[in-house]
């Protein structure tokens, strides 16, 4: 026998066999009706993945315990509308911003169930809060510190002190940023949970660098030797 | 206005001539309606609703106002790009974005002064006929967001703001929108389209002005804050005195950020190009710290091209052309422009000789990395290739080939993008180039391998192999 493979024929088929092969044009009456499909039916055969399960990770981090869980409250409701009413009623979709500050303000990040009830509440699909959510820089996915540090990093800033001022805010409360990304993962955690930092883009203020935000507040003059004084002031 | 005292430290310089900046470090002031209305506020807003828009337009347009957010267009002639047949509501959006490094002079009239801001957007709003205005304030001033939203209930209270302005029978809700920490929402049309609820970015030109199409496709201006606030000022002193401020085609005051190497760093309101590098850098900021020389000076923003302290111009053309120093140059926009920079926003970074030019490179590549848009090609990879190529020269890690590379990146950015945020990017790494190429290539040697690990084993595998 010759060791040549040989090409595998063409497997001849019985079509009469095959259900699907009609031999006669059928009635009308036998025309199945396209059947609408029942989409929570489905899903619980074959779970499908919604925008925000594939899209969407919210790393849990020890700075969860400093913010209360994602909870639609009568008073979120109300600074919502508030926030949707300065725009026109065709436009509900500007205050994608504003609900997510409102969002981020009481629960320290944006997490997938927020983004389900902003899209909810603005009609929009959940991918349009997503996509705003993954562009800002000012939007966090996962929790911060009770204390975030954001320290300015531009030119004049930096020209003042500012790496220094991170690396000293690093030492104090036992930070690693070597892992930290610009774009990806700007934001590191202390393990305690209590601090976290982030290099922030000038903040407008560069006449008094090197400044920072915590929290909400805004100080400047904070070169490297006030980092222990910057962080005391808030622990009492 | 002589009995005005300041708070000790922050008294203006004599060269100084205060209009936006004639409350700020005042004392005893605050942002509450009730001092601002001591001091005549909103007089001129009454004034303007007795006008006529199109007069309150044309006194703009004869002030010769200037924008003051970057590009330093006219102010009422932008306001006349409104289609005359228009039939949609018309939208004012005050820009209050402030992020271009080195910029701080919007802060200071969002946190202490608010009320002329609502002024001279009630004023400006009447005169494009727009009905309801947006502040589009960054993320980072939330305690400015705060102020501005209590000082539009006190003049909406006031019926200063609102329904049937002081019986006038014009109206105008003003809403406060804060932004999420990207530069790009500083551009006007990225700014709109972030305000719209999408990502910011820019629009594609034509329309060259939102006036044309804005905001949900209505036709849009959009101004800076310092901008909107000098058509206060206008209307007090009438165009043609205003006009009289500062220098032909600069007319006005302007406000100038000097931050960086000098001994006393802050704000300074200045007639337009009454000033010169000279007395800025060394009467009004005090000079280089003690045992320094100055080395170069970005003079509008960090996108602004540098100039080198020891270099002279040309300005003028053909037999009026003057020779100048640096130190001799006037700060106003057309001074700036034809020593090949621009006047920006007027935040002036100073760098002395302790600084090497690769690291300040390097700080700044960083900066537009981080802060493009990515929408367009050239931009998006240009500047993420600029940051990881000075990165090199600052890490020296690079050959003097790299120097070469750098800039042929910049030159591939600039012009061949959507937005001005090409330029922006690459007009500084073009000048840093141009102007410091040998102490750049300095830092870089022959010996150096920028090869990829990649292409290190590529080429060690291709040697290997028998031919
Ligand atoms: C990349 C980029 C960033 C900008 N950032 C700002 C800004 O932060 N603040 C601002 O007022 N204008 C900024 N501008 C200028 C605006 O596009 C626009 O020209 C300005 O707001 C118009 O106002 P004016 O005519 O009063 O100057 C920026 C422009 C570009 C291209
Ligand atoms: S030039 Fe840059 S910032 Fe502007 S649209 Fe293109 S990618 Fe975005
Ligand atoms: S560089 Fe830090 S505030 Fe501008």
């Amino acid at each position: 026998m010759s060791s040549k493979i040989e090409a595998p024929r063409p497997r001849s088929v019985d079509r009469s066999k095959l259900s699907y092969v009609s031999t006669s044009a059928p009635k009308d009456s036998e025309v199945p009706k396209p059947r609408l499909i029942d989409r929570s039916a489905v899903e619980y055969i074959r779970p499908v993945l919604t925008v925000l399960e594939k899209n969407v990770h919210s790393p849990v981090t020890p700075g969860v315990v400093h913010f209360p869980q994602f909870k639609i409250t009568p008073a979120l409701e109300k600074a919502a509308n508030k926030r949707i009413a300065q725009y026109p009623d065709d436009q509900r979709r500007s205050a994608v911003l504003p609900l997510l500050h409102e969002v981020q303000h009481r629960h320290g990040f944006i997490s997938p169930e927020s983004i389900e009830w902003v899209a909810n509440k603005l009609g929009i699909a959940a991918i349009k809060v997503v996509e705003v959510v993954t562009f800002y820089p000012g939007f966090r996915q996962k929790a911060p510190g009770k204390l975030h540090f954001r320290v300015c990093r531009t030119l004049s800033c930096a020209m003042g002190g500012s790496y220094e001022l991170m690396a000293k805010l690093c030492e104090i409360t036992g930070i690693d940023r070597s892992s930290a990304d610009t774009h990806k993962d700007p934001i590191s955690i202390s393990p305690c949970g209590s601090y976290s930092v982030e290099y922030a883009e000038c903040l407008a203020s560069c006449g008094t660098a090197p400044v920072c935000l915590v929290n909400d507040d805004f100080h400047e003059g904070v070169t490297p030797e006030k980092a222990e004084s910057l962080i005391t002031q808030y622990e009492s | 206005m002589s009995d005005i005292t300041y708070l000790p430290g922050k008294e203006p310089h004599e060269k100084e001539h205060r209009l936006i900046f004639r409350n700020i470090d005042r004392k005893g002031w605050n942002p509450k309606i009730k001092t601002y209305l001591t001091e005549g506020g909103y007089k001129m807003a009454m004034k303007a609703l007795k006008m006529k828009p199109q007069e309150v337009i044309d006194e703009v347009k004869a002030s010769g106002l200037r924008g003051r957010g970057g590009a330093g267009f006219p102010t009422g002639i932008k306001w006349g790009f409104i289609p005359p047949n228009n039939t949609k509501p018309i939208y004012l959006i005050c820009n209050c974005d402030e992020s271009e490094p080195g910029t701080f002079k919007d802060r200071y009239i969002v946190h202490q002064d608010p009320h002329q801001l609502i002024e001279g957007m009630v004023i400006s709003a009447y005169a494009v006929g727009a009905h309801v205005a947006y502040i589009y304030i960054r993320e980072e001033f939330p305690e400015a967001a705060i102020l501005l939203e209590q000082a539009i209930a006190e003049a909406k209270k006031n019926s200063f703001l609102g329904k049937d302005i002081q019986g006038s029978g014009f109206d105008l809700e003003i809403y406060v929108h804060r932004g999420a920490a990207a530069y790009i929402c500083g551009e006007e049309t990225g700014l709109i389209e972030s305000l719209e609820g999408k990502r910011p970015y820019p629009r594609i030109k034509p329309p060259y002005f939102p006036a044309a199409i804005g905001l949900y496709m209505a036709p849009t201006i959009v101004n800076n804050v310092e901008s909107l606030c000098h058509v206060v000022h206008i209307l007090r002193m009438g165009g043609d005195e205003y006009i009289k401020l500062g220098t032909p085609r600069n007319s006005g005051t302007r406000i100038v950020c000097v931050s960086g190497d000098v001994k006393n760093p802050g704000y300074f309101e200045i007639e337009v190009g009454k000033v010169t590098f000279q007395e800025l850098l060394y009467d009004m900021c005090g000079g280089p710290k003690d045992g320094r020389t100055l080395k170069a000076v970005i003079p509008g923003g960090s996108s602004s091209k540098i100039l080198r302290c020891n270099e002279t111009f040309k300005i003028g053309r053909g037999d009026d052309a003057e020779e100048m120093t640096f130190w001799q140059l006037p700060l106003d926009f057309d001074t700036l422009a034809a020593a090949g920079s621009m006047a920006g926003s007027g935040g002036v970074i100073v760098m002395d000789d302790t600084r090497r030019m690769s690291w300040i490179l390097n700080n700044i590549t960083h900066f537009y990395a981080h802060e493009s848009c990515g929408q367009c090609t050239p931009c998006r990879e240009g500047s993420t290739w600029m940051k990881k190529v000075s990165d090199r020269i600052e890490d020296g890690k690079a050959t003097p080939n790299d120097v070469q590379v750098l800039e042929d990146i910049a030159y591939q950015i600039d012009g061949k993008t959507v937005c001005a945020f090409g330029e922006a990017s690459a007009w500084p790494v073009e000048a840093m180039i141009d102007k410091f190429r040998g102490e750049l290539v300095g830092e870089t040697s022959d010996d150096n391998d920028t090869r990829s690990a990649e292409r290190i084993a590529q080429e060690q595998f291709l040697s290997s192999v028998p031919q």
